[in-house]
């Protein structure tokens, strides 16, 4: 790049600063995201990227430059962790680069370089833990039997190898909490001193205290969790979330009257339990389409569970009658039917939206 | 080989597609390409409960029968289709990209559907 060309790109790139001052939009911040990504400055995109979410936290063009901005500084801290790993390799090195595919999500990167670190250094607890601590990602998200299994197995091994690992410790108390094995949670947590407890480690010891035991199996406490789609105990933070429900159910009514009014769609609708909130044009609990939707959704899991394809999160069913939409955690599911002409993938994503803060405010974890 | 078969053969090669199959609305098996992991009884038989339960609960609701139903689990996405007298199911991974594989999808089912009427 020669000297003219570098001046009016400096000059563009003022331009566009200004401009995000003055009129602040989340095309302007993404205009300003590019011309550091074609400057290779990586760092300063993810920055604006963050800084435009404070202002536009929905924006999906922002949360893309976000996405792409951060895959771009995590590849070039990747490749100088690689290049240092492979003159001389460190479990500090190692736990770094893991680190990185941890925050990423990219599995199958961490597990290969789980698997590498292990065998440089076997009596690391760290690969498990890091291990431990993708499968306890993927269960709380899916409440998948399998996954839970591997994340005790994992955190195990990590204690195994070192007997004074916190972290490995009290995350597997807290899974074994939340799927009711609290005998088991309890003794994991009185092995650990209290001096050093904060205020999370000390709700999850009185949790663990003052809730039943649903059994020590732990491999059927975990296929009971996956066949109801939800875990028996919320996570210790939430112990204020019960007091937040009426909140939550008010919030609900409000997301569910704004995704009524949204073009196109005709009756929307959230379901938990026996108990149904409607709006839109539905009369009242008794009409046809919430006997649809709860017979399609309880088809729907059983359908995923014996396909073995975890259970059930979204339906779309299109024919005449236009689009139904129907989005469900466990016993609480959100739908709407709309015209075929209607954004589905937005009244997907509201309805999901909707099921998310409503487990929220029940103190579910989605 | 006959053409349905060879739509399903094209269609499982579609990036994500792990199975297909044509299936009537009582279970039977018209066509399949499945994975070695499937099992054609099984998903034969779950697919026809699905469709069979979802088209009752939508009549019984005034509403009709559904032409597509797309369904997104944990770990995988299933596709069904109305083909007439049959439908098409069409299992796919969870990172399958299902906008870039309507068209494919979209594709098989004119193509059963020509094949359907043909074969009648």
């Amino acid at each position: 790049m020669n000297l003219i060309q570098r001046l009016k790109i400096w000059k563009e790139l003022r331009r566009l600063e200004q401009r995000v001052r003055e009129e602040p939009s989340p095309s302007t911040f993404v205009d300003l995201g590019q011309v550091f990504i074609n400057l290779d400055m990586l760092e300063r995109a993810l920055q604006v990227a963050d800084d435009g979410l404070l202002l536009f936290p929905d924006s999906a063009e922002l949360q893309k430059l976000l996405t792409f901005a951060r895959r771009g500084v995590d590849r070039g801290r990747i490749d100088e962790l690689r290049a240092r790993l492979n003159k001389s390799a460190t479990a500090k090195l190692y736990s770094e680069l893991v680190q990185i595919y941890l925050e990423s999500g990219d599995q199958g990167a961490l597990h290969a370089n789980c698997e590498e670190w292990s065998v440089r250094f076997p009596n690391d607890p760290g690969p498990w833990l890091a291990l431990g601590q993708a499968r306890l990602g993927n269960y709380y998200r899916n409440i998948s039997a399998r996954e839970g299994a591997d994340a005790v197995q994992c955190l195990e091994r990590a204690i195994g190898l070192d007997p004074s690992a916190t972290r490995a410790r009290v995350l597997l108390a807290e899974m074994l909490f939340r799927i009711g094995a609290t005998n088991r949670a309890r003794s994991l947590l009185d092995a650990m001193p209290t001096d050093q407890d904060d205020s999370e480690l000390q709700n999850l010891r009185r949790q663990a205290v003052a809730a039943r035991s649903l059994g020590s199996d732990i491999d059927a406490l975990l296929r009971n969790a996956e066949e109801q789609g939800l875990l028996p105990n919320a996570p210790p933070t939430a112990a204020v979330a019960a007091a937040r429900s009426e909140d939550g159910i008010g919030s609900i009514r409000d997301a569910l009257a704004a995704i009524a009014e949204m073009p196109g769609v005709q009756k929307a609708t959230y379901i938990r339990g026996t108990r149904a909130l409607v709006k839109g044009d539905i009369k009242d609990g008794k009409d046809p389409f919430l006997r649809t939707v709860r017979v399609v959704a309880k088809a729907g899991h059983r359908f995923s569970r014996r396909l073995d394809i975890g259970s059930f999160k979204r339906g779309t069913l299109q024919g005449p009658f236009g689009v139904i939409c129907i989005c469900c955690y466990g016993e609480v599911l959100a739908a709407v039917q709309c015209d075929a002409s209607a954004p589905t993938d937005r009244i997907l994503a509201e309805l999901q939206e909707v099921v998310a803060s409503s487990l929220y405010a029940m103190g579910v974890s989605p | 080989m006959n053409p349905i078969q060879e739509t399903l053969d094209d269609l499982r090669r579609t990036a994500g597609v792990k199975a297909c199959m044509l299936v009537m609305a009582d279970g039977l098996v018209v066509a399949e390409a499945l994975g070695a992991r499937y099992r054609e009884d099984v998903i034969a038989g779950l697919s026809s409960y699905l469709s069979m339960t979802a088209n009752k609960a939508l009549h019984e609701g005034g509403l009709g029968s559904f032409e597509t139903f797309t369904l997104h689990a944990a770990h995988g996405k299933a596709v069904f289709c109305d083909i007439g007298e049959s439908f098409l199911v069409v299992l796919l991974d969870q990172f399958a990209d299902l906008e870039a594989g309507r068209s494919e999808i979209q594709g098989a089912v004119q193509r059963l559907r020509r094949s359907s009427r043909l074969g009648s």
